[in-house]
């Protein structure tokens, strides 16, 4: 019985941690569905967002809440920079991607990583910060809950649905998914391919950035310049399972994600680190059987 | 091979030769701060040679190259610290563990392609090490200590040694048939595979040298620091550093990597020795990385080779 | 011996889509068959499925009496059946002469001296007319020479079976007629065998000694280019069919 518990308790807090996986993971899957470029340095846009939370919770006592528009403004505006700095040489023109602009993205990117990194650990050291924000605890039955890790998992998906009406109810969202699955067709009817294209990078800045506002619940002491070392490969693993471009995706990669590294601690022997390594490595198997990723 | 064709192997392979005996040569009278700083830079070559058998050459973006080097440091500090095994017999050990690693890793991910590749190679990485802090005979998450009476003269000449045999196993494989095979590759993997080339093997093959001379400067480097330790050897800035260097002095080229070694290795080292500058290297590495990769593709050497014709017979 | 590729039976699906549907034929070295059938007939999924770049779902191809299906693209070049690709994919950083000696390198010859593979591509660019452009960065050739350069390719790997998808495609009449020319030579030179997957009837019909249609994946015709164009049931649908596409 008290298996049971446990096994309920852990089973919720992995769909809590899921869900922000799942909304770190989403500003890449638009980034990689849009522009079809997978942004190397994404698990530093993820530290800025947690920095961003936490520098406006010490100036101004801002819970990480509070920091979501601040950090999606900021997104936006670095997203834009992001494309037309990096991307639009390799986009402009081409009807898609081929190996080399890919390989030159990667590289690219990569070499932002090293520099935002560096410069981060320059500017504010090393060392690990956190927010001091802890609303409570609510119990339901056996399982107990910690309130800000739900509120956070609230504010996730209802950040995946708000995108998920955004691209299918609105023009611009719709030229942005008829631009991510054929350029030329969307030239035809009038569709900008820049425009699209760096507004779709832009959205996915801010939801990366927000992302890492809201992972800061989780991480009482855990946010260092480092921090997108773990966080890019977990996006990354998240993006294939769901299947990159595909917008709900984002979701159940991340809840299989966050499910496995909880409960999988349950089944091998309480070890934290063993359930990270299945939860990274299952991207092999699905790489390998479903290469479109998870959902059809 | 006979004599004519050793001596027609062109002036790139000739002056890298030439540098390493000469670098061999002079060893025992070079000072020993400076011999330590020698040794560094050919771990470095070595390990960007290797990265840019499977990048450079074949065309596939490992971020996951500090693997093969993490396991040949463990290899080498298990085989002297547990058995008692010679440190040069380590590093054999180190190459051993990094080919193996690298074929029963390649055989699966070498089936992904471009950033699918990359990602698999980069998460490998990343969950090796939650593995290797699982495991009791590698220290446990706390690491490997060796008792640290190194001879520096031993460890510089084992990894020249397996450097100038990484250079030659690279101006073999590029210039043979098989060489055409890795360019098709590189080119058009499917028009390859529909002449007749078995892209499959050949991207094991290559992928399965690039772990083992990994492994071995793996080896070396445990060997030279005195042992591994999981957080820093599984680094991800050891990956990240080998594709800047090979990036920097121009990738699939014979002697881009020993020049790109030299360009970021170097200043590295003289950034470090300066308080004020120590952790602004990777800004800059980082920068003219981006600079690189947008605007001089094909790095240092596949730019003077562009520019400047005399050369694109000598850089081969 | 004459060596002989059978394709009997064979169906290729697409989770619900039925792109090919139990087609067979044969052919024989030194013939040239063409393969016709409007866009979307599935005749380039056909020559996938021959040249192991797909597997067939189920059916039967097989060389001399040998099956092959299923077996990876390269074996199959190894046995003797070479593709060209519809959008050419030259080796861009390579020469043509490159280009080719890699065929004739890991083809069905195995060339293993590279001086030796390098002399045949010479050979291979003249007869196909692209000599004079043997030493060229393959990146700098026009589409039509990049098509060139794919027939070349395959006649570089040494292999008695070639499976042509569009080489024709895209062509000026005169271009053409050089094209149509230069082939009908070649062919009587080497003596290969041939499935030529074509959309300029006129090509088709004056290289093929014998002619197969397709429609939805299924063979509704075959016989000598003048049978086929005579039979009422190529005309509904192909001709329909094209009166639908046009224009192209």
């Amino acid at each position: 019985m008290a298996d049971a518990a446990l096994f309920l308790s852990d089973l919720a807090l992995g769909v809590l941690l899921g869900c922000v996986f799942a909304v770190i993971a989403h500003g890449l899957n638009l980034i990689w569905g849009v522009a079809k470029v997978v942004n190397v340095a994404h698990g530093e846009f993820i530290m800025l967002g947690a920095y961003g939370a936490y520098f406006l919770n010490l100036w101004f006592g801002f819970n990480p809440l509070l920091s979501i528009p601040f950090d999606a403004a900021i997104g936006l505006g670095v997203g834009v920079l992001f494309y037309f700095g990096f991307l639009h040489r390799e986009l402009r023109g081409k009807e898609s991607m081929d190996l080399q602009s890919e390989m030159v993205t990667l590289v690219s990117t990569f070499g932002l990583s090293l520099v935002l990194i560096n410069t981060a650990q320059k500017l504010w050291t090393p060392d690990n910060v956190g927010i001091p924000w802890s609303p409570g605890y609510v119990v339901f039955g056996p399982v107990q809950l910690p309130l800000g890790g739900l509120y956070v998992a609230i504010v996730s998906v209802s950040i995946i649905a708000l995108s998920h009406v955004f691209l299918s109810k609105t023009y611009l969202g719709n030229a942005i998914r008829a631009h991510s699955q054929d350029i030329p067709a969307a030239q035809l009817v009038g569709i900008n391919p820049t425009i699209t294209a760096s507004i779709g990078t832009a959205v996915g800045f801010g939801i990366t950035m927000v992302g890492g506002a809201l992972l800061t619940v989780w991480l009482p002491t855990g946010i260092f310049p480092a921090m997108g070392n773990l966080y890019a490969p977990i996006s990354f693993v998240i993006v294939v399972l769901g299947g990159p471009g595909k917008m709900w995706g984002s979701l159940v990669g991340g809840l299989t994600l966050g499910v496995i590294i909880n409960v999988g601690q349950l089944f091998l022997g309480n070890n934290l680190s063993l359930a990270e390594a299945a939860a990274f490595l299952i991207l092999i198997p699905v790489l390998l059987l479903r290469p479109e990723g998870i959902l059809r | 091979m006979n004599l004519r064709s050793i001596l027609s192997v062109g002036p790139t392979l000739w002056g890298i030769g030439i540098f390493l005996v000469i670098l061999g040569g002079s060893a025992p009278w070079i000072p020993g701060f400076l011999l330590t700083l020698v040794t560094g830079l050919l771990i470095w070559a070595t390990l960007a040679y290797s990265l840019n058998l499977i990048t450079g050459l074949v065309g596939y973006v490992s971020f996951g190259h500090v693997v093969f080097m993490a396991f040949g440091g463990y290899a080498l500090a298990f085989g002297v610290g547990a058995l008692n095994l010679h440190p040069v017999v380590g590093v054999a050990l180190g190459a051993a563990v990094g080919l193996a690693l690298a074929l029963g890793i390649g055989l699966v991910t070498l089936r992904f392609r471009g950033v699918y590749f990359a990602i698999a190679t980069l998460v490998i990485a990343v969950a090796a090490l939650y593995i290797v802090l699982d495991i009791e005979e590698l220290g446990d998450g706390k690491g490997i200590i060796l008792n640290p009476a190194v001879e520096p003269l031993s460890v510089f000449y084992t990894i020249l040694v397996t450097l100038a045999i990484e250079v030659g196993v690279t101006y073999a494989i590029t210039h043979g048939r098989i060489g055409y095979g890795i360019r098709s590759i590189k080119g058009d993997e499917d028009a390859a595979n529909t002449l007749g080339i078995n892209a499959a093997r050949i991207k094991l093959f290559v992928y399965a040298l690039s772990g083992l001379f990994a492994g071995a400067a793996g080896g070396v480097y445990a060997w030279n620091v005195s042992g591994a330790f999981p957080y820093s050897s599984f680094s991800l800035t050891f990956s990240l550093q080998m594709l800047a260097m090979i990036v920097i002095g121009g990738m699939g080229t014979l002697l881009g990597p020993l020049i790109g070694t030299v360009a970021v290795y170097l200043p590295s080292q003289v950034f470090l020795t300066i308080p004020l500058l120590s952790g602004l290297q990777f800004i800059v590495i980082g920068l003219v990385v981006i600079i690189i990769a947008l605007f001089v593709p094909g790095g240092i050497v596949g730019t003077l080779r562009k520019y400047i014709p005399e050369f694109r017979g000598m850089l081969e | 011996m004459t060596r002989v590729l059978e394709v009997s039976q064979v169906h290729k699906y697409f989770g619900g889509v039925r792109a090919v549907q139990g087609v067979s034929l044969a052919v024989q070295e030194g013939n040239v068959i063409g393969l016709i059938g409007p866009n979307g007939s599935g005749k380039s999924t056909l020559l996938n499925l021959i040249a192991g770049v797909m597997k067939p779902t189920k059916g039967r191809i097989s060389l001399d009496g040998q099956r092959i299906d299923g077996w990876p693209a390269h074996r199959i070049v190894e046995q003797g059946i070479a593709k060209t690709h519809q959008i050419p994919k030259p080796f861009l950083a390579m020469t043509c002469r490159e280009n080719v000696a890699v065929a004739a390198m890991f083809g069905s010859n195995k060339q293993k001296d590279q001086s030796e593979a390098l002399e045949t591509a010479g050979r291979v660019l003249t007869l196909v007319g692209l000599e004079g452009k043997a030493d060229s960065i393959s990146s700098n050739l026009t589409v039509q020479e990049r098509k060139r350069l794919e027939f070349a390719r395959v006649l570089g790997t040494g292999a008695r079976i070639l499976l042509l998808d569009e080489i024709f495609a895209g062509l000026s009449p005169e271009e053409l007629r050089d094209a149509i020319g230069m082939f009908t030579q070649v062919q009587k030179e080497v003596g290969f065998g041939a499935l030529v997957v074509e959309h300029v009837m006129r090509a088709v019909l004056t290289v093929s000694g014998h002619v197969v249609v397709i429609e939805e994946g299924t063979k509704i015709a075959d016989g000598s280019p003048r049978e086929v164009v005579e039979n009422p049931a190529v005309i509904e649908a192909y001709l329909g069919a094209e009166a639908v596409h046009a224009p192209t």
